[in-house]
């Protein structure tokens, strides 16, 4: 088979001014590890360090144990104030000082219990929702479990729960993210450098040069988006050896399959860019037309929250959007070993949308000046 | 259609919205002449020379290139001409040697033919840098011989070069037209835009454009004796002169004044009036009969404001 | 140094001008941050609901259904039941569900006898987005299930009241949207001020700008303001649309949120005007801004991953972040109340990030004009 002269001239040339600005190429190959190794360890989906307060009488001991048990518990800090009757609780929280305090009864506990009326205030800073709810949960079990130190036989609860979670039986959350963030890493970048290729062509004026060669529209737009989709697969492994090797997320799935779904995707994401360069005249508009792809891209991804919960209509937008699909399949691979029914619907999506994205980049795709 | 016409255009024109760039023109350039367009900024030039090499849609018109018609023909036509535009088309972050590999990628030659060219190229306009220099670090006048390089790689026949030596210094544009010449020697057709005089007068012949029209067409000899049948005069008023003197030069009726710098340029057409105002506001001024330039033709048929 | 008003307002004023010509810059710093939070507002809700459970019970008697029943009626799940001649993990692995319940046998029989009923639960390990949401209702229902088949209520259990302040109604919306606006104009700013200064290195207009008397502080002074007023009428509509269209209440002072509104968004600004200084053109301002403001906003923020729940390191780490202060100060004024007081810490946080980052722009302005 031979190559095109025309297009293997535009790898050469693109992959030359992409990669000769050191800056540029740490962008591109480096700094995406060191993202994937902050965000890697930083993030974490699991309610961890609740500073509690319990505010109790000196010498409750029963309250005193309720806050042993909760630093005991590793989820909890305790946060000790001062003369706890004069303070405002609702001020505590405000100020962030602590995150829930728990009041027990003036009295003090012990006797409280004995007769058979004791009451319990907790107060938790709502204003994270989700958080306040595992909050309330953890401290009610912490509760319990210090009260049932206490009383002699302790009762086995009438359910037993066997909690497995598959893929990630620690509940490390960077296996949890690592895959995701990947996806949204490799999505900014190529979507970025291409949009931004164009429109520089564009704005510095060397487009001119491009099309006055007798060139077809293909191939300038293959010249403009090949060396770009290479330059994507070349990311891939070094990310993925990345989370290999800090992380210890596992790769249980197929190359092949990992190799197909990033090819797609990448081809996927560099037409955007193509995309939005065809409307934008200068690169400043590229950039906000990757804002503006890219915005909801991620927030759309299902890594941040789980598409499903997305009110209908606007869950058509997750469906359109090419990362939630590749997302989904990088942590079927990685971590479930890759079924093949998930790996064929959702590259088959991915492919429906790269395909049409393709369709009219290169329809708008104008080898002409206007 | 002869085979010695280049470039054939047939009320030509190129409207953006209301605006109208370039306005119903024809014209004709032959194979192997320098062929100049003289305007101002905003005159149509480079928007009629981008129609030219297909890189636009004309709004009317026809235009053919070495008897290809370019809204059929572009790729053949576009195999056919070399094209240097205004703006600055290298890549300034790639080297020489990576930018005219990629222009002879774009035109699908071969890497040793690319070489072979490129030596050959850089014989004929004298480039001397090595070639590994990234392109942002040559100076301007170098800059245009490289694009010039680029452009002539696949040895076009017809070459468009659309204000080539704009912001480059006099030794550098001398040198560049050197070139052009010799490229018109070796047989190229060589169309040119520029809004310098003296660089018009070197073209076979020149197009003088105003508003997207051509207000003349012809060789620069020809123009200058066809608008100036008559003596001209640069007058060059003395100390002396009294305040009113512009004006009573303009009212004296010997012919059309126009200022020229601290000067007048005036066309005598009546010997009569322009004695009598000689001897009336003698020493006042003195005179030297001078052969028209084209900025005089320039200036009579489309007015101030160029150059 | 002295610093020559007039000087940077006509750099302000030619910048205005610009940002006038240019509708796309002024309907992206106007239009864009209303737009966005108008779709995301409604589109993140955090309390799921519905989520998908499989559930195979293989006891089959009163007391499974009614242990399944609980997770039906906690209004979380929506159960599907399944035979049992199909693998639980299959679900899972196929991307079917997101977990799946499995009733063991005897169930109703061990509890009857005192004994413990045994159930088991798969979860989706590899979507950290569902799994940790249902690790927090499991509590709960675990303990309403237990609460309904205990024979005899325990002794000396207290009553726990719980009052959720700031947000009674665990409304998550209330808790995203002052959030989202923190994300959105943090971004824009840092976006448009880098590009805009990297496009005048880059057409070489900077240099003109530097061979007038101008002092680098007067350009920085000039460059920003107009940026400034354009971000901060973009925060105007946020701001409306999060009380009218979400009726988030605002419960502080509008003085407060406006001056942290003016230090944040100086700061996004600045954040922008240093990467442009840095990288002196667009293509590498863009990858910088993006990288630099993009994930950090959406990850490292607290705008959904809460830095509390941060390794100590990164609790530290994200001190560096702008949005990670404002966010803090936007909940803070819109649920809390917070005064001057209450937000003193983030308040001068922001305040020094500002300092550190217009310092370090004008710096590397001065080296770059001085050869």
């Amino acid at each position: 088979m031979k190559l095109n002269p025309a297009i293997v001239g535009f790898i050469k040339k693109e992959l030359t001014q992409a990669l000769r600005d050191p800056r540029l190429a740490t962008l591109i190959f480096l700094v995406p590890v060191i993202q994937l190794t902050i965000f890697g360890l930083a993030i974490s989906s699991e309610v961890k360090n609740i500073s509690l307060t319990v505010v109790s009488r000196p010498g409750d001991y029963l309250a005193r144990r309720i806050e042993e048990r909760a630093v005991a518990s590793g989820w909890f800090s305790a946060v000790r104030i001062d003369s706890p009757a004069a303070q405002d609780y609702a001020t505590l929280l405000r100020e962030k000082r602590t995150e829930a305090v728990v009041a027990v009864a003036p009295e003090g506990l012990r006797r409280a219990l004995e007769r058979g009326n004791a009451k319990i205030q907790l107060l938790i800073d709502a204003a994270n929702a989700s958080r306040a709810r595992q909050v309330e949960a953890y401290v009610k079990n912490v509760i319990a479990r210090a009260l049932a130190d206490n009383s002699q036989a302790p009762p086995l609860p009438p359910v037993k729960l066997d909690l497995r979670v598959l893929y990630n039986p620690s509940l490390e959350s960077a296996i949890f993210l690592v895959p995701g963030i990947m996806a949204m890493i490799l999505c900014i970048i190529t979507v970025i450098v291409t949009s931004m290729a164009i429109a520089r062509e564009r704005e510095t004026g060397t487009f001119e040069t491009l099309i006055s060669a007798p060139v077809s529209t293909g191939e300038i737009l293959a010249g403009k988006t090949v060396p770009y989709i290479l330059l994507g697969l070349a990311e891939i492994p070094i990310i993925i050896a990345a989370a290999v090797t800090l992380f210890g997320v596992p790769l249980r799935g197929s190359l092949f399959q990992l190799a197909g779904a990033g090819f797609v995707f990448v081809s996927t994401t560099v037409m955007v860019g193509v995309l939005i360069s065809t409307f934008a005249q200068n690169q400043q508009q590229a950039m906000m037309g990757g804002f503006i792809f890219l915005f909801p891209a991620l927030l759309l991804s299902g890594v941040m929250f789980p598409v499903e919960n997305i009110p209908a209509g606007w869950r058509l937008l997750a469906y359109l959007n090419p990362l939630m699909y590749f997302a989904k399949l990088l942590r079927n691979i990685m971590l479930k070993g890759g079924d093949w029914g998930v790996f064929w619907t959702n590259i088959g999506a991915l492919c429906a949308i790269g395909a049409a994205i393709a369709a009219v980049s290169a329809a708008r795709f104008k080898t002409r000046l206007n | 259609m002869s085979a010695d016409v280049a470039v054939n255009v047939e009320n030509l024109t190129i409207a953006f919205g209301a605006f109208k760039a370039v306005d119903d023109i024809s014209f004709c350039v032959e194979a192997g002449e320098i062929f100049g367009f003289l305007g101002a900024n905003g005159a149509g030039k480079t928007t009629c020379i981008r129609a030219i090499c297909g890189l636009l849609s004309p709004t009317a018109g026809k235009i053919t290139v070495a008897g290809r018609n370019v809204a059929d023909d572009l790729m053949a036509i576009k195999t056919l001409v070399g094209y240097m535009s205004q703006r600055f088309t290298l890549y300034p972050d790639l080297t020489v040697r990576e930018n005219i590999a990629f222009a002879g990628a774009l035109r699908k030659m071969p890497a040793r033919r690319i070489l072979a060219r490129s030596k050959e190229l850089f014989r004929f306009t004298g480039f001397s840098y090595p070639q590994d220099t990234l392109v942002q670090n040559l100076s301007g006048g170098v800059k245009q011989e490289v694009a010039l390089c680029a452009s002539l790689l696949h040895d076009p026949a017809i070459i468009f070069l659309d204000e080539p030596t704009a912001g480059v210094s006099p030794a550098s544009r001398a040198r560049f037209w050197n070139l052009i010449k010799q490229l018109s020697a070796a047989g190229k057709t060589v169309f040119v835009t520029t809004h310098y005089m003296d660089e018009a007068e070197q073209c076979g012949r020149v197009s003088l454009m105003q508003t997207g029209r051509i207000a003349a067409l012809d060789t620069p000899q020809n123009l200058k004796a066809a608008n100036f049948p008559h003596p001209l005069y640069e007058i060059s008023p003395s100390p002396a002169a009294e305040s009113d003197f512009a004006a009573a030069l303009a009212a004296s009726g010997a012919g059309p004044v126009r200022p020229w710098g601290l000067r007048y340029h005036l066309e005598e057409q009546n010997a009569d009036l322009w004695r009598k105002f000689s001897a009336e506001r003698a020493g006042q001024f003195s005179q030297r009969r001078i052969a028209p330039t084209l900025e005089d033709v320039f200036l009579k048929l489309v007015g101030g404001g160029a150059a | 140094m002295n610093f020559n008003a007039a000087r940077a307002l006509a750099i302000a004023l030619k910048e205005v001008r610009h940002i006038l010509r240019d509708p796309f810059t002024l309907a992206l710093g106007l239009g864009l941050p209303l737009l966005l939070l108008l779709m995301f507002g409604f589109i993140i809700d955090l309390n799921y609901g519905d989520i998908g459970l499989k559930v195979q019970d293989q006891d089959h008697t009163r007391l499974s259904r009614e242990f399944a029943r609980t997770f039906s009626s906690s209004g979380y799940f929506r159960l599907e039941p399944f035979s049992s001649e199909i693998a639980p993990v299959s679900w899972l692995d196929s991307e079917k569900a997101s977990g799946v319940l499995v009733i063991k046998e005897n169930f109703g029989r061990h509890i009857k006898s005192g004994r413990q009923g045994e159930a088991q639960l798969l979860l989706d390990g590899a979507d950290n987005s569902k799994t940790g949401v249902v690790l927090s209702y499991l509590a709960g229902i675990m303990d309403a299930a237990n609460r309904k088949f205990a024979q005899t209520p325990p002794r000396n259990s207290p009553e726990i009241r719980t009052r959720f302040l700031f947000n009674q109604e665990l409304s998550s919306r209330w808790f995203i949207v002052p959030a989202l606006a923190t994300v959105i104009i943090g971004l824009l700013g840092v976006l448009l001020t880098a590009m805009t200064v990297a496009r005048e290195w880059e057409n070489g207009s900077m240099e003109l700008l530097l061979s007038t008397p101008v002092r680098p502080l007067e350009i920085v002074a000039g460059k920003l303001l107009p940026y400034f007023a354009l971000s901060l009428t973009g925060t105007v509509t946020v701001y409306l649309a999060a009380r009218l269209v979400f009726g988030v209440p605002f419960n502080g002072s509008r003085i407060v949120y406006w001056t942290a509104c003016s230090v944040f968004i100086t700061a996004a600004l600045a954040q922008g005007l240093l990467i442009s200084v840095v990288a002196r053109q667009q293509r590498l301002a863009m990858q910088l801004s993006m990288i630099s403001g993009l994930l950090p906003a959406f990850l490292l923020s607290g705008f959904i991953f809460p830095v509390e729940s941060m390794p100590v390191f990164f609790r530290y780490f994200t001190m560096i972040l702008s949005p990670r202060w404002f966010m803090e100060i936007s909940r803070g004024v819109f649920l809390k109340g917070a005064g001057f007081m209450e937000l003193a810490r983030p308040l001068s946080a922001l305040l020094a990030i500002n300092t550190v980052l217009i310092t370090l722009a004008v710096k590397k302005f001065k080296t770059d004009i001085e050869p």
